[in-house]
This record gives C-alpha cells, structure tokens and sequence, in this order.
C-alpha cells in the first residue's frame, strides 16, 4: 500500500472512530436522562413499556397495559408531537405483590408521555386494544413533496 | 473455561443430563419459561457464575445474595438462567463458559429456550414454534418431532452462540424459537416454547398457571423487559428481519 493511501485509509479511520465514539456517547446520554424508576408513589401511577413505529403512512404507537381497564384508557396528544396516555388498572398493585418490603406504595394507573418523530395527524388518530396492548394509529403528514425532474 | 469467568459448583451434577438456556431476549421467552420450570419442577440451585466481567449485580432472594446467573437443576436437567440482561460483550464469554462447563459435566443436549419476533403479534391466535440445531442429526431428530425449522434467515443472541459453539464442539444442540412480541414480555410465547420442551425431551410441566398468571408476569417483567431492550439495540437483534443474501 502507497504512503499516500494508507493516510487516507488513516483520516477515514480516524472519522468513522469519531462517529462510532459520538454515537456511544449519545446513546450513554440518552440511557443517563432515560434512567429512571418505572413507577411513581407520589402519583401512584406505572410507567408502561412502549414502542414507536414510523411507516411510510402513518406512526403506530404501541403501549403494553396489563391489567388495564380498557374503558379508562385514554389518548391525549399534548401540541403537535407529543402524546399521552393513561389508564387505570382493574386492580390495585402494591409493591408487595412484587415481593418488594424496602418501599411502600400503591399503584392503579398506568401513565406515559410519548413524542412522536415526525409530523402527524393528531386529529385522524385510531385506536384500539387487543390482547393488553393498546394500539394508536396517526396518518403522517407529508408537509412538502420533492418534485422528481 | 475462560478463566475470567468461573462457575461454582454447590451440589453435586448430575451426569448425563439435557442443559437448557433462558437468557433474556425478545419477548423474555426464556427467561418467564426458565422460571416457570424452576417453580413446577422444583428445582434447585446447583452452580452459579461468578467473574469480574459481569456487572456489579447481585440478586437479593429472602435477604440473601445470589449471581445473576445460575444453574438450576435435578436429576435430569439443568438450566442455566440469567435475572438480568446481558451486555452485548459478555454472551460470548459467559455462553462459552457454560457450554464447556456443560460439556465437561456429560451433558447429552444443549436446548436453548427463545423467542422469533412477529409483527403483529398481538393478531395471532395460534403461535408457531421454530427450531435450528447444531448438526442434521440434531435436525432430523426435530423434523421427527414435527417441529418447523427456521430453515433461512439471521439469529442474533446467546441461542447463535450456543448453536455456533456447540456445532463447533460437536454436542448436540438446539434452539427453541416461538413466535413472539419483540419488547414485550411474552408469557404466551414462553408457554408454547415449553409445549415443544415436553415434546422433545418428555421435561413436562403444566403450562396453565402461565397462561392464567400473564398480565401479572407482564407487569413484574417490565422492568427487566426495558433493560433488554437497550441491550438487544446494541446487538442489532433487529437483523433477524433482515432477508439473508445466501451463498452456497
């Protein structure tokens, strides 16, 4: 290999390392802010597992609720990309149900925020629940197209 | 054994015994199927893993600490099993600890226990139970048994190792895949993981408490669910959809 490619070879190396390091580093941050409990005393409320996924139509927002009630779910958007959901469980859960007697506490809620990636409909959202896991449909907004020449 | 990593022995292992896997993974299929055995089969502690490459976790049980990872086991089986989710660069090291480990002790089959994500889960009545194994002997025994092979595609996690490894090692081995949520625990998938389990190795146990107890393992499962995620991230587990460019 010539002098001149192996420092090429060398600044793409040095690149994709700085990448590959400010990637890690993200991730590390958003771990850091994202550490946190899943439950709530002083709201008495739990935080659901959650799963955002962008289509080319439309964003489906999954939301696993054990135990929920499913006539007190509700969906809320909060502005333009952000939702909320909420719902009560048909039974009381205590942290001695987990087994757990170093904390005390009830929960009877579910509660989440969610922000949504890209622009969407908040007005043409569809919901439903099947099998415990609630499922909200938004129809994405397609602010502006690219006209191909 | 890596020397790294040592597994300490408490009771005495039995020979020639089938070892099963439940590591947390898509869905925890494994890991609420491991822990299910423990409780129907009653089986106890015989090893645990100890090394300074694992997290500085211990598991508290009735004020008293254990390994994260452990042996359980009886007369005919044993099942190593993990309370927390791993890091991407530990599978390597702490599956091949416990293959050669499992192998050293005459174990006869390796059975990892897991799950295969599906989109649209949440519509499927009736869950499909894959299988790969280690050799075609191992392959043609499951077709045998009416199991469907996962005859293409990637598998990321510790089942890949365990398969890679124990192909390599020439023991017997295979692995469990039952259609699944992808980061939601899944105590449905593990109940039909654990009805192929009996079909193959004649481990019976009663799956219905399972079935009846879901919304609670869902709840309690949440947490450790969420960890796994971030860790499944970090192995790109999503390259199982990827379609393989096959090259015979």
């Amino acid at each position: 290999m010539s002098e001149h490619n192996r420092r090429r070879r060398s600044i793409s190396d040095i690149i994709d390392e700085y990448f590959e390091n400010f990637v890690a580093w993200a991730e590390r941050v958003r771990e850091t802010i994202m550490e946190r409990p899943s439950w709530n005393c002083r709201t008495c409320t739990m935080e659901p597992l959650r799963e955002v996924m962008v289509t080319t139509d439309e964003v489906i927002v999954t939301v696993d609720l054990p135990y929920a009630e499913q006539n007190t779910i509700e969906v809320k958007p909060i502005g333009k990309d952000t939702i909320e959901v909420s719902a009560k469980m048909r039974r009381k859960i205590s942290f001695d149900d987990f087994g757990i007697t170093h904390h005390r506490g009830e929960f009877q809620r579910f509660h989440c925020q969610t922000r949504i990636p890209v622009p969407v409909y908040m007005d043409r959202m569809e919901i439903r629940f099947k099998r415990g896991i609630l499922e909200i449909h938004l129809p994405r907004k397609h602010e502006y197209e690219i006209p191909i020449e | 054994m890596s020397e790294e990593i040592k597994i300490i022995e408490r009771k005495e292992i039995p020979k020639e015994a089938v070892m099963i896997f439940g590591f947390p993974d898509v869905g925890l299929v494994g890991v609420i199927a491991a822990s299910h055995l423990i409780s129907e089969l009653g089986l106890e502690e015989v090893a645990y893993m100890d090394s300074r490459l694992l997290p500085p976790v211990i598991v508290l049980h009735e004020g008293l600490p254990h390994s994260p990872v452990r042996i359980f086991g009886n007369h005919r089986i044993l099942l190593a099993v993990s309370e927390t989710a791993l890091r991407e660069d530990l599978i390597y090291p702490i599956m091949h600890t416990l293959i050669d480990w499992g192998k050293a002790k005459g174990v006869t089959m390796m059975i990892s226990l897991s799950g295969i994500p599906v989109q649209d889960r949440q519509d499927l009545d009736e869950l499909r139970v894959f299988a790969a194994a280690s050799s075609p002997e191992v392959l043609k025994m499951v077709q045998d048994k009416g199991l469907e092979i996962l005859r293409e595609g990637y598998m990321v996690g510790p089942q890949a190792v365990m398969l890679q490894h124990c192909a390599t090692l020439g023991v017997p081995a295979l692995t469990l895949l039952s259609q699944c949520f992808f980061n939601y625990p899944d105590p449905e998938a593990a109940a039909k993981a654990l009805e192929q389990l009996a079909n193959l190795t004649g481990v019976k146990v009663d799956v219905s408490k399972l079935l009846e107890k879901g919304e609670e393992i869902r709840l309690k499962a949440r947490d450790m669910m969420k960890r796994t995620q971030q860790e499944l991230a970090r192995m790109r587990k999503t390259q199982e959809y990827d379609i393989p460019l096959y090259i015979s």
